[in-house]
C-alpha cells in the first residue's frame, strides 16, 4: 500500500484509484472534454513560463 | 499551436465518411482512463477509395506534417496507403494517422476489437476496446508505454468490477 494512503485510494502498484473512479463517474464525452480542457491547459501555462527557463 | 480540438478533428473525418479507429490515448480516455494525452492517434482503411476521403479530411483539416512545420508539407495517398505513421498538426491540433499499430495491426485486424461510439450528431467513430489497447502496449513493450500501463490495467480493472 502508498505510505500515504488512508484506504484503497492506491493499488499495490501505486496507482490512484481514486482518479480512475473519478473518470469512470464522467459520461465519455464528459472524459473527453476533460482532457481537452487539461490540454490546452497546458499549453496556455506553457506559454506563460519566462524565456529564461530555458 | 492550435487549441486541441478533438470534436473538431473527428466531425471532419466523419464529414467525410472516413473509416478509422480512434487509438492510443484518447481510446483509452474515452474508456476511463485518467491520463493526459496532447493528440489524437486513428487507424484508418487504406482501401483506396478511403484514403481519398482521408485526403479530403486532411484538407479540410489544413492537415501538415509536424516534421520540419515551416515547409508546410502535406500528406499524399501513397502515404496514407502504405502501413506507415503520419505525424500531422491541423487546425484542431495534432493527428496522427497510423497505417498499422503493434505487430502489423490494420484497420480490419482491429476493427472487431473495437466499440461505436455516437455521442452527438456528425460524429459515430469507432474506439479501440481498452483490453485490445492494453494488448498492444504489452506486445510492443516500450519504456515510455510501461508507466501508463499500470493505469490502464487497473482502469480496466475498475471497469469490469463496476459491471
Amino acid at each position: 500500500m502508498h505510505p500515504a494512503s488512508l484506504g484503497n485510494e492506491y493499488s499495490e502498484d501505486g496507482v490512484d484509484l481514486t482518479l480512475i473512479r473519478w473518470m469512470l463517474s464522467l459520461t465519455p464525452s464528459e472524459r473527453l472534454q476533460a482532457v481537452e480542457d487539461h490540454a490546452n491547459e497546458i499549453m496556455e501555462l506553457r506559454e506563460t513560463i519566462p524565456a529564461a527557463w530555458f | 499551436m492550435a487549441r486541441l480540438q478533438i470534436r473538431g478533428i473527428l466531425r471532419a473525418l466523419c464529414r467525410c465518411e472516413v473509416e478509422f479507429i480512434v487509438v492510443g490515448g484518447i481510446s483509452a480516455v474515452l474508456q476511463g482512463a485518467p491520463i493526459n494525452t496532447f493528440d489524437v492517434d486513428i487507424v484508418h482503411s487504406r482501401e483506396p477509395g478511403n484514403v481519398q476521403r482521408l485526403l479530403t479530411a486532411l484538407k479540410e483539416l489544413e492537415a501538415i506534417y509536424r516534421f520540419q512545420p515551416e515547409r508546410r508539407l502535406t500528406p499524399a495517398a501513397s502515404h496514407l496507403l502504405s502501413n506507415g505513421h503520419q505525424l500531422l498538426m491541423t487546425k484542431f491540433g495534432p493527428l496522427d494517422i497510423l497505417g498499422e499499430i503493434g505487430r502489423s495491426r490494420s484497420f480490419e485486424d482491429l476493427l472487431p476489437l473495437s466499440y461505436l461510439w455516437d455521442p452527438e450528431p456528425g460524429i459515430s467513430a469507432r474506439i479501440l476496446r481498452l483490453e485490445t489497447h492494453i494488448r498492444i502496449k504489452e506486445e510492443v513493450g516500450e519504456p515510455k508505454d510501461m508507466a501508463v500501463l499500470h493505469v490502464l490495467r487497473r482502469t480496466l480493472e475498475e471497469r469490469q468490477a463496476a459491471i
